[in-house]
């Protein structure tokens, strides 16, 4: 009998039982790849443990921490990826939202609209990286070409000189991610009712008069929401300036995410890396915490 | 004033879009076609004179192209699969059972993916190399499910509260055990929101770097978007060729993507949480 009661609770269980049962494997992932991760990440940057020798870790405090604030690399990467943050991520809204606007309007035809937005999206980054590196090829580079056309004395040597690398970086994922903005923002415009722009329209207000108190105000939850997503991603920015410069030349491209991946991946340095880690993940969860506070407070 | 008719402007705004979109696809597909001697020619041409497909067959020679491609496949599809079915499961307790703190849950769900992968890369590197699986489908298929679990649970919760709670009890008055009905009755209803959190799922594995290029870096593992950056040598940048494989794996993600443009669309503005 006993083992029949266990048996019907098995196939229908109580809700509680059914509700740990449901969420046991996603909690199990996540306790898997986040949370133990980031425990063993906090435990490992106060060791000197390097894969690489046979020595194995060795207790050094807070040693690792005062070599990660005097490193000239981790300052150097962290200003990289703060500027690729504060260019790209405005830069996409703008464009993004320039391409939404252009999308929103009555066409015949939608696919070729949605599917033009939709292909920078699913395009990996390697890909874009790919792509514009032999965009700004010196020598072949479609865009010197166009420059020279326009009467460009000399070619610019984009990808090796510090400055224009970066520009040309910040291009790419502009480019790149703009188009996810677009999506988010397209579906926004097409919230707003027409009849707004109708009762405008009858009281004289010009296109940019509706433009800012219309469109701008109406569409503020999916910016919000584009530019949070956008910002944490960009904080993480790895791919395209990885396979569009390796980070050169120098290191006047290297962002926190490729110092920290050359630092573990292939110097298997593991304990300086897991410091740098931490205090990227310090920097971004701040970062993150105070524009979530900004924005929850203008929204 | 018009300066234009309304028609003329709309055909401007569409070009402007589709060029952005495609310029760069574009610019690779002829670039594919071209030969050495071509590419290097000044001024450049944009046309090519006289195309040709060896740049094709020397994308799959120069390197395993086609096994990258199926690591790719084994990978996404991998994740894909793994993640639907954790997500369903949580994303049925979160919608339907009468849970305390339904909210948390699904929160702290979703803000795991707040989280930057690349700080947790080292110790995921680490976890694996113990395990033994650096170099195996599962040392990305784990992580990738994870990546995908928020997504997935946000679009398929909206999903499972839009179908009528009637349905389920009425199959439960049948005789339907509540794990019966939710397989077959509401996860049938709910087909559209799986298969929308599907592709989503399967873009973001399949595009994935980071990982990809930390965890499975032997020739014969690694996935294409790592792989198609080992074109280049040292001094040497074959375009031609590295665009040839750019356009051939670019292709099953753009038809994918073409196929099921109205659903990707809806799942992004619903939990799309990839930039």
């Amino acid at each position: 009998m006993a083992q029949h009661a266990w048996f019907d609770r098995w196939r229908d269980p109580s809700e509680k039982t059914l509700g740990v049962l449901l969420l046991a494997p996603a909690f199990l992932l996540l306790a898997l790849i986040v949370v133990y991760p980031i425990g063993k990440l906090i435990f490992n940057s106060f060791f000197d443990l390097r894969l690489s020798g046979g020595t194995g870790a060795k207790f050094v405090g807070l040693e690792n921490y005062a070599l990660v604030l005097a490193d000239v690399d981790f300052w150097n990467a962290t200003k990289n990826t703060v500027l690729i943050t504060l260019i790209t991520v405005p830069g996409a809204l703008v464009v993004g939202l320039g391409l939404a606007m252009l999308a929103n309007l009555p066409f015949k035809r939608q696919w070729p609209v949605r599917l033009a937005l939709l292909l920078p999206w699913a395009l990996p980054l390697s890909f874009a990286g790919l792509i514009f590196a032999w965009f700004f090829h010196t020598e072949y580079g479609v865009v010197n070409d166009v420059l020279r056309r326009l009467g460009a004395p000399e070619p610019t040597m984009w990808l090796l000189r510090p400055n224009w690398a970066f520009a040309a970086i910040c291009g790419a994922i502009i480019w790149k991610t703009s188009s996810f903005m677009a999506l988010i923002l397209l579906a926004g415009l097409q919230m707003i009712p027409k009849s707004l722009y109708e009762a405008a329209e009858v009281d004289g207000a010009s296109r940019w008069q509706q433009f800012v108190a219309i469109t701008v105000p109406m569409l503020m939850p999916s910016i919000i929401v584009a530019l949070i997503f956008r910002t944490i991603t960009a904080l993480q920015t790895f791919d395209i300036p990885y396979t569009m410069t390796k980070g050169g030349p120098g290191n006047s491209t290297e962002t926190l995410a490729m110092l920290i991946h050359k630092t573990t991946i292939d110097y298997l340095d593991v304990g300086y890396g897991s410091t740098l880690a931490v205090c990227m993940f310090v920097m971004s969860m701040a970062i993150t915490a105070v524009y979530l506070r900004r924005v929850g407070q203008s929204a | 004033m018009k300066l234009m008719d309304p028609r003329g402007l709309r055909f401007i705004a569409a070009a402007i879009v589709v060029l952005n979109g495609f310029f760069p696809a574009l610019w690779i597909l002829l670039t594919s076609l071209k030969t050495e001697a071509e590419l290097v020619a000044k001024p450049i041409s944009y046309l090519p004179h006289n195309p040709t497909l060896q740049n094709y067959v020397q994308a799959f020679t120069d390197q395993p192209l086609l096994r990258y491609l199926g690591n790719s496949a084994m990978v996404a599809v991998g994740s894909t699969v793994l993640s639907l079915f954790v997500a369903a499961l949580a994303a049925y307790a979160i919608a339907r059972l009468n849970l305390k703190r339904r909210q948390l849950i699904l929160t702290c769900i979703v803000a795991s993916s707040m989280f930057p992968l690349v700080t947790l890369l080292v110790p995921i590197f680490e976890t694996m190399r113990t395990l033994g699986l650096l170099n195996t489908y599962t040392a990305l298929i784990i992580p990738y499910t994870v990546l995908n679990l928020p997504v997935c649970t946000l679009v398929l919760v909206s999903f499972f509260h839009s179908i009528p709670k009637d349905l389920e009890n009425a199959a439960m008055i049948d005789g339907c055990t509540r794990l019966g009905a939710l397989w077959r009755v509401v996860l049938p209803l709910a087909a559209p929101g799986v298969f929308t959190a599907g592709i989503l799922a399967f873009v973001n594995a399949w595009d994935e770097f980071l990982l990809a290029l930390s965890l499975n870096s032997s020739a014969s593992m690694r996935t294409v978007p790592v792989g198609i950056t080992l074109y280049q040598g040292e001094f040497s940048f074959p375009w031609p060729i590295i665009s040839a494989a750019l356009i051939v794996a670019i292709v099953p993600i753009a038809v994918l993507i073409a196929l099921f443009q109205e659903r990707v669309v809806g799942g992004l503005t619903q939990g799309g949480l990839k930039g």
